[in-house]
């Protein structure tokens, strides 16, 4: 679980160019979305579609029904784990 | 009285290859969404669309060109409906009759795509070899619109394309009847242009928008849109007649506007602002009340939220006196760029046969949404309610004996785009009295420039980081000449924003070909798609400065700057704008430049970006 948790801070770090986010502040348990947050927006949760996608193979065909998942990194890979253990 | 009148029209897209079938579909409620045929692609046997049904060896053959010629699909569609336009259906017919000669003629495109259909094809045969090399000055808009041109025999004739998204057209023939309010043209072919691609399929379906079955705009169950294809175009002249008599039999341009959402690159606000303000100036400008429109052809997608934004915009301007409202757009698909010239046209054909075209589709109302028109046999339901809806304007509603005839004499069609270009039109069956602009001095209050990638070290003033992780240096360089040029002219928000591009968004829109085609067809990169398209600079200063005033991109070529300064001209001249910013931004990717390079012709330099204030100088005229 940790090592997919930061597997994806990179992933999700260098996918949206967050280049002024340290990786050492990237808390796993930070909301990604408002002000409150990381500050992403929608498109952004696009663009992680595409990421899971491509690196582990998950297909989501509606975003929205899945918003609680886009919550932290956390969440993603609670979410990445439990698809792929099924 | 002076008016702008529509004395032509031709039509090809998903429900005919001309207007009689467009009729024929409309009234018989036929729709034009079906499995993709045509476009080569992936998704064939999944995603619906609206194509038009001729392959470009059938179209080439209707233009009586070779079938070997290498000719976009985007030109083939448009060149078919401007000969429409001017009735020159024979083949053989090369050229419009005499009687147009001597005249100034203007042919204005609206496309966003332009040539992509040919670089998708031929993008990796280009970079192999030289033999279709030239095929990459296909690529820009303007240069799709000059071959239509020349196409319908036209050589001759002034040509425009306007780049907005999916307003396009409608601001292309926003911008001809303004040439002929001004004296500029006698003669406008106005409307767009756009054939389907792999390119953009897929960049709307990076954005998730598109429904794998057919659209249903405003349904409570829509989940996105169709995309579709095609061309229209509207032949428009100035009307000069002392006697309104006669003068009112006919169609016309009565009003129309351009505004700006200033909200999100492909999302619409909530209480749909942009969309909201262009209905209403347009409206205004028609001399209009709400309750004098009787049909309005709404942009509709069939996204979840284009039909709730728009519903909310449409209540906000009509309250207590909306019209039937339909899309068309379960007919045509989303012909994005063409889609405000098909849905003119397609205002024409109610407004001349009496007819309201139905909403398809459309099953459960959701709170969020209007109630779109879905049965031709409701309208005397409705009809019933009118007398009372309409009490004090008693006259719109002709009611004789115990049958009711329901006259349809203006109509709303919108028409917005990425990045909020919001854009209106009434088309009606009176004309509108419009003055003559009177010619006035420009001053020039700031000029700023950047023309090397080292200039924009400091682009940190003007752009946080969280803005600029997104941004490419087209874009950096486009948001710090424009902030400095409004900051040297001591002005926050413009009065209007027009921006000029020959090639647009190209590093952004190489990625994401490339990428499509090295990877195939899947996970390809929304955000890269989103800044794709030519008006993506103009929207993006827009928001910035929180303007929802006039916004317009133009992509003719060298030429764009002239048409983008011409149109400040025009705005300051009629009163609409004090102060305008002009921008003309190009950028050059090493691919590009390489490809210029081999065919000896100069090479485009990386990066150009020049931002300009224009305001009235009261003094000097």
């Amino acid at each position: 679980m940790e090592q997919l948790i930061n597997d994806l801070k990179v992933q999700i770090k260098e996918a949206l160019h967050l280049e002024e986010l340290q990786l050492e502040d990237f808390d796993e348990n930070t909301p990604l979305f408002g002000e409150d947050g990381i500050g992403l927006d929608s498109i952004d949760i696009l663009e992680i579609v595409v990421l899971l996608e491509k690196e582990y193979g998950i297909r989501m065909s509606n975003p929205k029904e899945g918003k609680a998942i886009f919550h932290s990194v956390r969440t993603i890979a609670e979410y990445v784990q439990k698809v792929k253990s099924e | 009285m002076n008016s702008v009148s529509i004395t032509g029209f031709g039509i090809i897209c998903a429900i005919g290859n001309d207007a009689a079938a467009v009729l024929s579909s409309l009234q018989e409620q036929r729709t034009g969404i079906a499995p993709m045929r045509y476009l080569d692609s992936i998704h064939k046997g999944k995603l619906p669309v609206g194509e038009v049904k001729l392959s470009n060896e059938e179209m080439k053959g209707m233009l009586g060109l070779d079938e070997n010629a290498i000719v976009s699909r985007t030109v083939l569609m448009g060149a078919i409906a401007i000969r429409q336009a001017l009735n020159l259906n024979d083949q053989t017919t090369k050229r419009p009759n005499d009687s147009i000669k001597g005249k100034r003629i203007v042919v204005i495109s609206g496309t966003t795509v332009g040539g992509m259909d040919i670089t998708e094809r031929y993008f990796q045969q280009m970079q192999e070899g030289d033999a279709l090399l030239p095929l990459i000055e296909k690529h820009a808009p303007g240069s799709s619109t000059r071959e239509m041109a020349c196409l319908a025999g036209l050589k001759d004739a002034e040509v425009c394309t306007v780049s907005t998204a999916c307003s396009s057209a409608v601001n292309a023939i926003i911008l001809g009847s303004e040439m002929l309010r001004n004296d500029e043209a006698d003669i406008v072919i106005a409307g767009g242009t756009e054939a389907l691609s792999r390119f953009h399929l897929n960049g709307f379906g990076s954005l998730m928008l598109l429904d794998g079955e057919c659209c249903r705009p405003f349904d409570k169950t829509r989940a996105g849109l169709n995309l579709g294809e095609g061309a229209a175009f509207v032949v428009l002249q100035k009307n000069s007649s002392s006697s309104s008599g006669e003068a009112g039999r006919g169609l016309y341009i009565r009003g129309y506007a351009n505004r700006c959402d200033a909200f999100h690159q492909t999302a619409s606000s909530e209480n749909g602002e942009g969309a909201y303000l262009a209905m209403s100036e347009a409206l205004q400008m028609a001399g209009l009340k709400p309750q004098d429109i009787q049909y309005i052809n709404a942009h509709g997608t069939g996204t979840p939220n284009n039909d709730s934004s728009e519903s909310a915009a449409i209540r906000r301007v009509f309250r207590e006196h909306i019209p039937p409202v339909s899309s068309t757009k379960g007919f045509t698909g989303h012909a994005t760029s063409a889609s405000g010239a098909i849905e003119t046209v397609i205002c024409i054909l109610a407004l001349q046969h009496n007819f309201l075209p139905v909403n398809l589709g459309w099953k459960e109302q959701d709170e969020a949404c209007i109630t779109p028109f879905k049965n031709s046999k409701l309208i005397n339901s409705w009809m019933s309610l009118a007398p009372r809806r309409d009490c004090s304007r008693g006259t719109k509603f002709k009611i004789s004996g115990s049958e009711k005839e329901f006259k349809i004499s203006n109509i709303l069609c919108n028409s917005f785009g990425f990045g909020g270009n919001d854009s209106a039109l009434v088309i009606s069956q009176e004309p509108s009295d419009f003055a003559q602009n009177m010619p006035v001095e420009v001053e020039v209050l700031a000029d700023e420039r950047i023309s090397d990638v080292e200039q924009l070290s400091d682009y940190r003033e003007f752009i946080s980081p969280g803005e600029a992780r997104r941004m490419t240096r087209l874009m950096k360089a486009a948001i710090i000449t424009s902030l400095k040029a409004l900051r040297h002219a001591g002005i926050e928000s413009p009065d209007a924003i027009i921006t000029a591009t020959a090639y647009g968004m190209l590093e952004t829109s190489e990625k994401f070909l490339i990428d499509m085609l090295e990877n195939g067809e899947e996970t390809l990169s929304p955000t890269l798609f989103m800044q794709s398209t030519h008006n993506t600079l103009s929207s993006a200063i827009a928001i910035r400065t929180n303007c929802h005033g006039y916004n317009i991109t133009y992509s003719q070529g060298k030429d764009s700057l002239d048409w983008a300064l011409r149109d400040a001209r025009r705005l300051i001249a009629s009163g609409k704008a004090k102060t305008v910013l002009v921008g003309c931004h190009d950028e050059a990717t090493p691919t590009f430049q390489s490809l210029f390079s081999r065919m000896g012709k100069p090479i485009p330099p990386a990066l150009t970006s020049r931002s300009i204030v224009l305001t009235h100088n009261p003094h000097n005229s």
